[in-house]
Order: C-alpha cells, then structure tokens, then sequence
C-alpha cells in the first residue's frame, strides 16, 4: 500500500507573522524538509520527522510547539498528569519531588504518576523480542519518536530494525488506566495528560507509529507546566508537602531518558548514540553493513537525550546532574528499606493485561528521497538533476530558498522551482566571474 | 547515468565518499535495499583498496536501469597473484594500515559474494583495474 500522501502530524509549526525567511532554520533541518517560500519558511509535512532543530536554529522564535488547551482538563473528573522523570529535572537542586508534586496537585492534577513506572516491564518485553526475532542483529530502540521517523523516511531498509513494540509512555498509561479501574474508577472519568519535552512526542501521541489512536486524553508542554508550578513555588503557595506515593520507580527506572538509561538494561553488545549528528551518521554504518550490533542501539535525537529536548526549561548538564542525584538517593532509600513501595502491577498481572497490548503491528517504511516509482522515469529524474546541479554554482548559499544547490535541482526538476530562483544565473557571465571569483576563488563553477 | 570520482592515495578518510554518494542516487531510483548494501559495499571495499595498496586512481560508475557498473582504476602496484589475492584472510597489509582496522584479507573476496559480475585486469607497476556489476 502506497500512502506517502498520508500525512505524519506534526507538532512544529511555522508562525509567518513572526517569521523573516532567514533561512537558520532551513541550513539547519536534517531531512532538507524546509524552504523558503513567499519569504516564509514552509515545512514539508512528507519530510518533517519533529526533531526540532529547527526550532533551535530559530532566532526569532517564529516556530513553536502546538499544545492541547489546557483548559481540556475539565472535563474529567480524574485528572492525570503523566510526567517524565525529566521534568522533575527541570527545577533547582533544593526544590524536592514532593514539593513539584503538591504543586502538581494544586494546579488540579488529582493523579500524578512518573512515565518510568513502566519501564521495568518493558525491559523483560524488549528482551523477549529480541530472543525471538534471530533473524535480526542489531535492534533499534522505538524510544525516540524523531529517530523512528528518521528511519521511516531515511532509511527505510531499518524499519525492520526498529524493537516493534510500544515505549514506556504507552505502558504506563495503560497501567494506570488499569489501575485506576481496579479501584473503582470508571475509565470515562479519568483524563490521562502527558506532558511531553519535545514535539517528537507530541507527534507520536496524535499519531502513533502503526496505530489508530492513543491513551492520552491531552497533551501539555513541559515549558507551559513548568512555568506554572514555578509561580506557586515562587509564591510558596503551594500545600503541605506531602510523601509520595505510587512509587515503584527505582533510581535506574528514573534515569532511563538520559542517555545510556536504556542502553544499561541490555548486554554490554549495547549502545547509546544521543544527538542528530551522531545518531544518522550511526544509521548510515549499519545500513551499509559497518557495523553490526548484537544487541540493542538507543538513539535519541537530542544531545544528552530528553533533557537536551526543545521544550525543557533547564540547561541539560544540569538537569542531568538532578535526576542522577536523585536515582542515588532512591537507591539509598531503597537499601535503608525506608521506601514506600506501591506496585501498580504484579508481574502476573501485567503479562495476561497489558502485555498483550503491546506489539506494534507495522512501521511503515516511507522513504522520502524516493523520486519515482518507475526506476526509468526515476533515472531520468536523476539525470534531469545533475544536470541542473552541474550549472549551479555549488556554494549552497539557500538565497534560492533550498538548502542546498542539489535540493534546488531536485526542487526544479519536480516543478517547485525554477532555475530563476538562482540569483546567480542572473548574473551576466562577465560579471558572474569577476563577482564571484573575488569571493569564492578559482572553485566556483562557470555558469 | 555516469559518475566519475577521484581516489586519492592514503587519504582513508575521504574513502566511502564515492559509496555515499552512489547510495543516495541509489534510494532515489528506489533500488530495493538488498542490492544497495551490496553495492555500497563492493564499492567501499575497492575504494578502500586502492587507498590502501595502490597510489589512488579513478571511480567511473554507470547506472542503467537494471544494474550498475562500477570501475575502480588505480595507478600501480599491480596484483602478482590474483588467485591468492582472492584468498579470504590473505593480506599484504602494511602495519599502519592493519591500525586503522583495514587489512583482514577480506576486501576481495566481499567485492566478490557482492557482486553478479567481477573482473579484474592487473598490470604490476602500471596498476589494476577491477569492474564489477550488481544487477538490481
Ligand atoms: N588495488 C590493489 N592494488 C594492489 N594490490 C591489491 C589491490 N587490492 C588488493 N590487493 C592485494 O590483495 C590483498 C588482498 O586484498 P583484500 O582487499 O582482500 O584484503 P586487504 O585489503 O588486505 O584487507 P581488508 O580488505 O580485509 O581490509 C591485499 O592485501 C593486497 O596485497
Ligand atoms: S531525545 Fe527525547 S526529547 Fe529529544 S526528540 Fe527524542 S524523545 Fe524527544
Ligand atoms: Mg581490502
């Protein structure tokens, strides 16, 4: 089935009153998904896998995160917030968990549960997988919804790569949903909300990898959540302190979203890769057979994992330094045995309940350099391509509006442009040379 | 559709640019991802050669629509035994070049299992050229 023209969701948006058409951000996409148009820049929906650099290369903050309203939350009766380990990061040294979680609750939350509970299970889940599927080496985390995406569109030939099972952020809001249910709670009642470090994720909840629909009743950005339990603790409004419970989390579980969390659960054969760079420049190794792991590779798009993501507050080295303090003094809390422990689910329980649920079907590969399904037509594209790109001047200055000369040939020969979008082939070819040779020297190519 | 690269000698960093690139016009065609890897690989495996053993030369490949044909040419030394070159494990490797990972006698006889046709033509002290064709 071909549905290239099924588009992902995407949470990154392009607010054109703001934007100048620098091009920061279109240098800066790793898929090339970006050009300047109109003098706005506009997204690819086909190639946008939400990592967010562009919102990083952004000095106008011309791009932002769409969220959920807020506002949403009255319609339950049961609120839940689904937080990351990474938001307890995002506050100073001196400010406890508790403390965040009073404030939590006064903002409404009526639940609050840690995405790591799940994490656990997973690992024995992943595990299995692996034992079961020999016919592959090296297996992909499905972690990071930005490295899922990449390799969808990228390196389709590592889809199959990929563990096809759900994350933690699935497990655990089906556990609680469970949960919840087994106390009494009626499912209608309960609004699950995650709030989420970076757009990848919220692309992932509207539109999950291989599935139809979520657990996640709403969405919250991390930054808007976090500037809100902020104010009450800068009011030092927020109620008594008070323990925290449905803790099952250990010290291990919480560091799972820094890098090297996951990797650590499986053989010393395992790697973590963080980083856009460094994670493609790993896939193109393992598709062309450089290197082959046995055992599990975590990548996640952003340096230092999801507190490097774009909607975290704190500086990442710091918030790291947080949740590694903190899963020491679980770890001590858990040896001293003066820990509350409150299982969410048995072992027996979650094997015959959520287990089950856990399986994704198929990832679909959807390669976005794929010109044509006709490899005649294809080559001749290709042809058409190079040469266009023969005749332009190769410095890729984006003043065309494309990243690259290459992405403007590709770009013309797939009628989206024109070779008039080059600057330079208006240039007499007098004037072409004494211009540029000045600047660029004896390489740059006669037009 | 033709390509042409340069090979410089020594210069293993550089090497695999020219199986880079043949691998993005490879997913533009949509080749099917098995005969892509072989490709990428009998490329860099020839490339690396010829960094390594000879005194560089020249990439010439050719994409039609059912294969592809990739010249590698090098300027010198030439292969004194082709058969024993062949070897899997067999190796003249320097010991610079067995640092940098290179060198376990298994570039050849990968290009080999890689590829549909293979044909080496060697010259000592004019160089070796080596022609190889994968069909997609
Ligand atoms: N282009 C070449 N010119 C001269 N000699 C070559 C050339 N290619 C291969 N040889 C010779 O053939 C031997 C075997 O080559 P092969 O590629 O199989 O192994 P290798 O390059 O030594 O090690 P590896 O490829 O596993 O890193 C080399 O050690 C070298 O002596
Ligand atoms: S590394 Fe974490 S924060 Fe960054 S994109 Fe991936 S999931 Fe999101
Ligand atoms: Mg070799």
């Amino acid at each position: 089935m071909d549905d290239t023209n099924n588009f992902f969701y995407h949470a990154l948006t392009v607010d054109h009153d703001i934007c100048t058409g620098c091009t920061h951000c279109m240098k800066a996409c790793p898929t090339e998904a970006i050009r300047i148009r109109n003098g706005k820049s506009v997204i690819d929906k086909n190639k946008c896998i939400d990592c967010g650099e562009c919102f990083k290369a952004c000095s106008y903050h011309a791009i932002y995160i769409k969220q959920d309203d807020f506002d949403l939350m009255d319609q339950y009766k049961y609120k839940v917030a689904l937080v990351p380990a990474t938001f307890i990061g995002q506050f100073a040294g001196d400010v406890s968990t508790s403390q965040i979680y009073a404030c939590l609750k006064q903002i409404g939350f009526s639940h609050i549960y840690e995405i790591e509970h799940g994490v656990s299970f997973l690992i024995n889940l992943y595990k299995k997988y692996m034992a079961e599927h020999k016919d592959i080496n090296t297996f992909i985390s499905p972690y990071c919804p930005a490295v899922v995406r990449l390799i969808q569109t990228r390196f389709p030939s590592l889809v199959k790569n990929i563990i096809h099972m759900k994350v933690p952020l699935d497990i655990t809001s089906l556990m609680i949903r469970e949960y919840l249910s087994k106390e009494g709670i009626c499912s209608e009642d309960v609004g699950v909300f995650y709030v989420s470090p970076c757009a990848a994720k919220i692309a992932a909840v509207k539109s999950p990898v291989g599935e139809d629909s979520s657990a996640i009743a709403g969405v919250i950005n991390m930054d808007f959540l976090y500037n809100k339990v902020q104010h009450l603790l800068s009011k030092k409004t927020q109620g008594e302190s008070e323990p925290i419970a449905n803790h099952s989390l250990s010290g291990k579980d919480i560091l799972w979203e820094l890098t090297g969390g996951e990797s650590v659960n499986f053989d010393n054969s395992s790697f973590a890769i963080d980083g856009m760079k460094n994670v493609i420049e790993f896939l193109e190794k393992i598709e062309d057979g450089d290197i082959e792991v046995n055992g599990l590779v975590e990548m996640r798009v952003c340096d230092q994992s999801c507190v490097g993501g774009i909607l975290c507050p704190n500086n990442r080295f710091l918030a790291k330094q947080k949740l590694e303090i903190r899963a020491q003094e679980i770890k001590q809390h858990i040896e001293n045995n003066d820990y509350q422990e409150e299982e969410l689910f048995s072992e027996e329980e979650f094997d015959k309940k959520i287990a089950p649920m856990m399986n994704i079907p198929t990832i679909t590969p959807r390669s976005s350099f794929k010109l044509h399904d006709n490899l005649q037509i294809a080559l001749k594209m290709v042809e058409n391509i190079k040469n266009i790109e023969s005749k332009l001047p190769g410095i890729d200055c984006s003043a065309c509006g494309a990243p690259t000369c290459s992405a403007l040939a590709e770009d013309i020969i797939k009628e989206e442009a024109t070779i008039d979008n080059c600057l330079f082939s208006h240039l007499p070819p007098e004037k072409y040379d004494e211009l540029l040779k000045k600047i660029w020297g004896k390489n740059i190519k006669p037009l | 559709m033709h390509y042409t690269f340069d090979i410089e000698e020594g210069n293993f960093t550089n090497a695999g640019q020219a199986s880079g690139n043949i691998k993005k016009t490879l997913k533009q065609l949509n080749v099917n991802p098995a005969s892509i890897k072989r490709i990428v690989v009998a490329l860099y495996e020839a490339e690396i050669n010829a960094v390594a053993h000879a005194y560089g030369g020249k990439i010439d490949v050719d994409i039609d629509s059912d294969k592809i044909t990739m010249v590698v040419a090098d300027r010198g030394p030439g292969i004194p035994n082709i058969d024993l070159a062949m070897t899997e494990g067999y190796s003249t490797a320097s010991k610079e070049v067995r640092e940098m990972g290179f060198g376990a006698g298994m570039g050849l006889p990968n290009i080999k299992s890689n590829t549909d046709q293979l044909d080496i033509q060697t010259q000592l002290g004019v160089g070796t050229t080596i022609t190889m064709t994968v069909f997609f």
